[in-house]
């Protein structure tokens, strides 16, 4: 079946617990009360109100993630949506500055995202023989170089602007108990794009067009209007992801949002999704989401070399992506013994 | 079951090779116990391991922390027991490793703990991050060399609240964020200097350009916001033409295209502005490859210019500036212990003594406080070769 589990542990039949246990979704879990158990180990700081403390600045992250989610197992790319944060979170900034209610800004920071999402999936379902890695190349660069003009011509100079009126963003950061509000609003937003990926037909016709676009097309699915959606999608999360930024950084500059795009695929391939399209499931991409915070957070109050920390991250998404290659093997010499 | 093993195997490996990451002091010892822990732990899904982990971790810790303090304590007690911190802007820069140095060895001189913590990239949302784990940490102070002015306002305020004391060095941030900014230089004096070293270059007249670092670095914009003032206000420089403020970034490659897209858009081009070290250093190299006639000046590290400075025509920078980034980081270090120990609360007029470094006393200047390192320092082909082994 497509898309179950997004990376094979072992050649075991699906159903039972057993089979739960031995996915990737399984591995992962335990990977991240591994990596929980390690922040306790080595950092007398790692508790769970210093660790939410942290969390808000990755949490908008994870909201971007699932958009991502969906273009890669529609075997697409999108790497415009870190530009695409940078210039909604401007356009925000500015126009809020320029007198506009917070309610205002929210809408005009996700209609930004959902704009800019359009255009991609504009330019991808239109021009089909563009790949989409070059499309959205080519939109990340007019995004950010749209961010710089805006700084240029609004901005008071020098490529940064912060929130004169931060009331509402103060609103948005406010805290249930420990728990910040960008924590709630990712549970919620996990739990739908999960359940539509897993459990509708409009999940499951992304995985027939990841699996196979020709006979996905031959099948009656209507392959671009489901890629312009997914696109249109991933554009309105950034905005979104946008939004609970400002909320930590009160402020946009021309930098902001920089390799966003890289990390949340990172945090998808770790989680079992497939770049090539058709394989993985959200469910694994947002435990691992976790994994990479939590590790990044207990690494860094035992402050360790941020740069250490990058390394250890790139090392365990390529021994992640391994993995099914090292268990086939295993599985292979014991068959031949 | 034995597939099942296989599975939880990879999954310890995975987390036994970050552990394998932790190489840094106290860790070491630790490791090992935290990783048994944790193939306990993983099998049985339970926290509880953790918890009896915790407690080893912690003592061992803290047995490492009073070990090194007590080596250290030696020449003064005044600063042990707190912990100070160190944000610079990003790594790899040669100009933030001397002035990391330059903190560590002023703040471990009175016995106090350093955190040294690089970003990974210069931007302010790294800061962010890596500023959110300090105030998880207990510092006792942080000094941030701000990648932007307003981004850093939120994640400082809350560092505040939590009693940590902020200061600044190098770039500033918000002013009501911060207690007091150790500024290496006042913008006028460096706008001055720079201006009067463009003046010199070009004989009076004719086109010059500025080759920054990013867009939005505070310290390059108030610099060459200086100097486009005195070239406004000032006939003297009434016939020298600013054609264009390019910005490298602070990226060797792109500083590299900048000063290649310089030469090319602009042949009458006399001189080049490099007011950040890695920009000057790219500059210096493509000027000197090409034996072009364009002169440079700027804001330069003398270790990574001494080939590049001299009077004749083989030679690309006939001399340059900068303060002492060792300096400026014992300033901060001595600000920092003065601000914790109570001797210094930020206000203007507060005084105290920076070590060898001497007497200091808070200014009030454009409506913040600040603590003025000194006067730029000329570097020319008479003193390179002294300084270039120094920094």
């Amino acid at each position: 079946m497509a898309g179950k589990s997004g990376r094979e542990i072992s050649a075991v039949p699906e159903g039972g617990i057993k089979s739960k246990l031995l996915s990737w979704e399984g591995a992962l879990v335990l990977i991240l009360i591994g990596v929980n158990i390690l922040g306790v180990a080595i950092s007398p700081n790692y508790n769970v109100n210093n660790v939410l403390r942290e969390m808000p600045r990755y949490l908008a992250e994870i909201f971007m993630m699932f958009g991502m989610g969906y273009i890669l197992v529609l075997g697409d790319i999108d790497i415009s949506v870190g530009a695409l944060v940078c210039l909604a979170g401007t356009v925000t900034v500015l126009s809020s500055n320029a007198g506009a209610p917070f309610i205002v800004a929210v809408i005009i920071c996700l209609g930004v995202g959902l704009l800019g999402g359009m255009l991609n999936g504009f330019i991808a379902t239109r021009f089909t023989e563009l790949p989409t890695m070059i499309v959205t190349l080519g939109t990340q660069i007019i995004f950010r170089g749209i961010a710089e003009v805006l700084f240029e011509t609004w901005g008071n100079g020098g490529g940064t602007a912060s929130m004169a009126d931060t009331k509402g963003l103060m609103l948005l950061a406010k805290k249930l108990g420990p728990f910040p509000i960008a924590f709630f609003c990712v549970i919620i937003v996990g739990v739908i794009m999960i359940v539509v990926l897993a459990k509708t037909t409009f999940g499951r016709k992304l995985y027939a067009i990841g699996s196979n676009k020709t006979a996905a097309y031959y099948a009656g699915i209507k392959v671009e209007r489901i890629r312009f959606i997914c696109y249109s999608l991933l554009g309105f999360l950034s905005g979104l992801c946008a939004l609970f930024l400002l909320t930590a950084t009160f402020g946009s500059n021309t930098t902001t949002g920089q390799g966003f795009e890289m990390e949340v695929i990172a945090m998808c391939v770790f989680g079992g999704i497939a770049t090539t399209g058709g394989k993985g499931n959200l469910t694994g991409a947002f435990i691992a989401a976790f994994i990479i915070v939590c590790l990044r957070i207990a690494l860094g109050q035992r402050n360790i070399n941020t740069q250490v920390i990058l390394v250890i991250i790139g090392l365990m998404l390529i021994i992640s992506v391994l993995v099914p290659s090292i268990s086939s093997a295993i599985t292979a010499r014991k068959k031949r013994a | 079951m034995k597939k099942k093993v296989l599975s939880v195997l990879l999954a310890s490996a995975m987390v036994a090779s970050v552990l394998a990451g932790c190489g840094s002091s106290a860790a070491d010892t630790a490791a090992p116990a935290a990783d048994a822990a944790a193939e306990e732990a993983a099998p049985a899904e339970e926290a509880a391991p953790a918890e009896e982990a915790a407690p080893a971790e912690e003592a061992a810790t803290e047995a490492a922390v009073d070990t090194a303090a007590a080596d250290s304590a030696a020449p003064a007690a005044d600063a042990s027991g707190s912990t100070y911190a160190l944000v610079t802007k990003s790594a790899g820069n040669p100009f933030m490793e001397r002035m990391a140095s330059g903190f560590q060895e002023a703040v471990e001189a009175q016995g106090g703990t350093v955190v040294i913590q690089n970003p990974e990239a210069a931007t302010p949302d790294a800061q962010i991050s890596v500023i959110q784990s300090l105030i998880s940490q207990g510092v006792s102070s942080i000094a941030v060399d701000g990648n932007d002015a307003n981004a850093l306002t939120a994640v400082l305020t809350e560092a505040k609240d939590a009693g940590i004391k902020i200061l600044t060095l190098d770039s500033d941030v918000a002013p009501d964020t911060r207690t007091v900014y150790c500024n290496q230089a006042g913008v006028q004096q460096i706008g001055e200097t720079l201006m009067e070293a463009v003046y010199d270059l070009t004989g009076g007249e004719g086109d010059w350009a500025i080759l920054s670092a990013t867009s939005q670095a505070t310290n390059q914009n108030a610099w060459i916001d200086a100097m486009k003032k005195l070239m406004e206000s000032d006939s003297k420089y009434a016939k020298l033409n600013l054609v264009e403020v390019a910005y490298g970034d602070d990226e060797p490659q792109k500083s590299t295209d900048q000063t290649q897209a310089l030469l090319q858009n602009y042949p009458d081009l006399k001189v080049i502005c490099a007011p950040t070290t890695v920009g000057i250093a790219a500059a210096a190299k493509v000027l000197q490859d090409q034996k072009s006639t364009v002169k440079l000046t700027g804001l330069g590290l003398p270790s990574e210019m001494a080939e590049y400075i001299g009077d004749d025509d083989a030679h690309s920078c006939p001399y340059m500036y900068l303060w002492n980034p060792i300096d400026l980081g014992r300033l901060a270090g001595y600000t920092s212990i003065a601000l914790v120990d109570g001797t210094i609360t930020g206000a203007a007029g507060d005084k105290f003594t920076a070590g060898d470094l001497g007497d200091y006393t808070i200014e009030e200047i454009d409506g913040s406080t600040q603590i003025i390192l000194g006067p730029p320092f000329k570097f020319d082909p008479s003193n390179i070769d002294e300084w270039k082994s120094v920094y």
